[in-house]
């Protein structure tokens, strides 16, 4: 699988992100690193534990992230939980989460892919 | 040549490894996973670093927390700072630029558009320090050829009158360091650094109107009698006179200056001084620091009709007001000023203008400069 494929698995803005980070070795790269990222862990984590104001964080720095590496159905999610969130506040509806979830799987799925090859 | 250094100050190093990973070809990359730990590298690093990229979203001490700091330590003029935060509404913009950062980054990163904005960024900065540097060394070989003509137009009177070149020195050390304890400790008198440097200049001139008093009178060992006393008394006027004299320099602060400390280093807070009996502030700050710096100076020293006191002895004799009537406040910043006095006149074969008053001088005479021509 190339990492044009991979991304159309997830729907990213490929062409985005290769005209922006011009190596195409890099965005592998970073997306490998993307896998093994804790900040998911730590809005589930923080979501959980009812702390907002750290969930907040957390939904900021995925959307930044997604931003960077053209994931844009992940950054609409994580955009809108972490609006949900700002000023700790608690998001009325579990959905935010479910959709940042969905997203967040698809990506890492199609990225273990890209990974055993 | 050795890479410039862009400290990275971020919370999720996944983005830290991304402007790393464009950045480390061309500069040395340092990173700080949040505010706190920034803020560490920041004060051991100084002005060594070229940029900061900022974060603002981060645990305990935010990106705005460190932008108060660098305020507060004055280094926010010296290492620019470029918000690189994925927050893009304009409230939060305007906050950091209103802190002091100089561009904002928004996501996505482009490698071509993060490289040149802080290239640009970085060659702005390093060209209004050099700047300031050139500035710096034009005003310190001015300064050093003043001083030495200063110097040697002081020594010819002082000389004269059998005293050591010394005398001068001291009295323009001592006037320094009680200049700038003073306008640390109170606004009253308006001096910035450029007149603290003109004025403990000018001091050396305090006594060139001795060079009118004969020879038999100025360096009678004894003491005077009340004819000669009054002899001796008209050599204040008679420097500030010559100065007045003076007539195509007569606006240059440093004869200003110099007038003032000539006329009226010998007058008195309580108002009975010479030759004109001003009181309290009537007597130009100028003039009332010599006046004590003199009188330290002759305590100090060994005269031929008197030993030398020593350094504490003379504080004790002049807080005691057994040599005059001074301004309470000097006589505080002279307390203050005590040990700094000591050490620094032990210190007087070493370079004597310290060249931190210099670049700080030069600092800030570009700044007013930028700031006239309004360029910042």
């Amino acid at each position: 699988m190339t990492l044009k494929e991979c991304f159309e698995m997830f729907g990213g803005d490929y062409e985005g992100v290769i005209s922006r980070m011009l190596k195409e070795e890099r965005v592998k790269k970073f997306i490998l690193k993307f896998k093994n990222d804790p900040t998911f862990d730590l809005l589930t984590r923080s979501l959980e534990d009812e702390n907002y104001e750290e969930a907040f964080r957390a939904a900021h720095t995925i959307k930044g992230l997604c931003q960077n590496l053209g994931f844009e159905r992940l950054y609409k999610s994580s955009y809108e939980i972490t609006e949900a969130l700002r000023g700790g506040k608690k998001p009325d509806s579990d959905s935010y989460y479910q959709q940042v979830k969905t997203d967040y799987e698809q990506i890492v799925c199609a990225i273990e892919l890209l990974d055993q090859q | 040549m050795e890479k410039r250094k862009v400290l990275i100050i971020d919370d999720s190093e996944l983005n830290r490894g991304i402007l790393a990973d464009m950045l480390c070809d061309k500069y040395e990359v340092l990173e700080a996973c949040d505010g706190s730990e920034g803020i560490d590298v920041i004060q051991q690093y100084g002005s060594e670093l070229s940029i900061i990229l900022l974060d603002l979203v981060m645990p305990n001490v935010n990106g705005f927390d460190v932008l108060q700091f660098m305020n507060r330590e004055e280094l926010i003029n010296n290492i620019p700072v470029i918000t690189i935060s994925s927050e893009n509404n304009p409230e939060t913009m305007h906050r950091s630029f209103k802190l002091g950062s100089t561009d904002y980054i928004t996501r996505p990163y482009d490698e071509t558009i993060v490289k040149n904005r802080i290239h640009n960024t970085i060659m702005l900065y390093a060209k209004q320090q050099k700047l300031i540097d050139i500035v710096a060394e034009q005003i310190y070989e001015r300064e050093k050829s003043n001083d030495l003509m200063i110097n040697i137009l002081s020594h010819i009177v002082e000389f004269r009158n059998g005293e050591s070149g010394l005398h001068v020195v001291h009295i323009q050390i001592i006037t320094e360091i009680l200049l700038k304890h003073l306008i640390r400790k109170t606004d009253k008198y308006p001096l910035n650094i450029s007149d603290i440097i003109m004025i403990s200049s000018a001091s050396a001139l305090h006594d060139i109107g001795k060079i009118s008093i004969p020879d038999e009178i100025l360096n009678k060992p004894g003491r005077f009698t009340p004819e000669e006393f009054a002899i001796m008394k008209t050599h204040s006027a008679a420097g500030a006179k010559m100065l007045s004299q003076i007539e195509i320099y007569k606006d240059e602060p440093l004869i200003k200056f110099a007038h003032e400390i000539c006329r009226w280093h010998h007058e008195r807070y309580d108002g009975k001084g010479y030759p004109d009996g001003l009181k309290g502030d009537e007597i130009p700050i100028s003039a009332q620091i010599v006046s004590i710096a003199d009188v330290y100076d002759a305590l100090t020293s060994e005269r031929c009709h008197k030993k030398a006191y020593s350094h504490e002895k003379a504080i004790e004799m002049i807080m005691n007001g057994e040599c005059g009537t001074f301004n309470p406040i000097l006589l505080e910043c002279l307390v203050e000023c005590s040990d700094h006095i000591r050490s620094s006149l032990l210190g007087e074969t070493d370079e004597r203008r310290d060249i931190i008053s210099i670049s700080k001088e030069a600092e800030y005479l570009t700044k007013e400069v930028l700031k006239n021509e309004n360029i910042v």
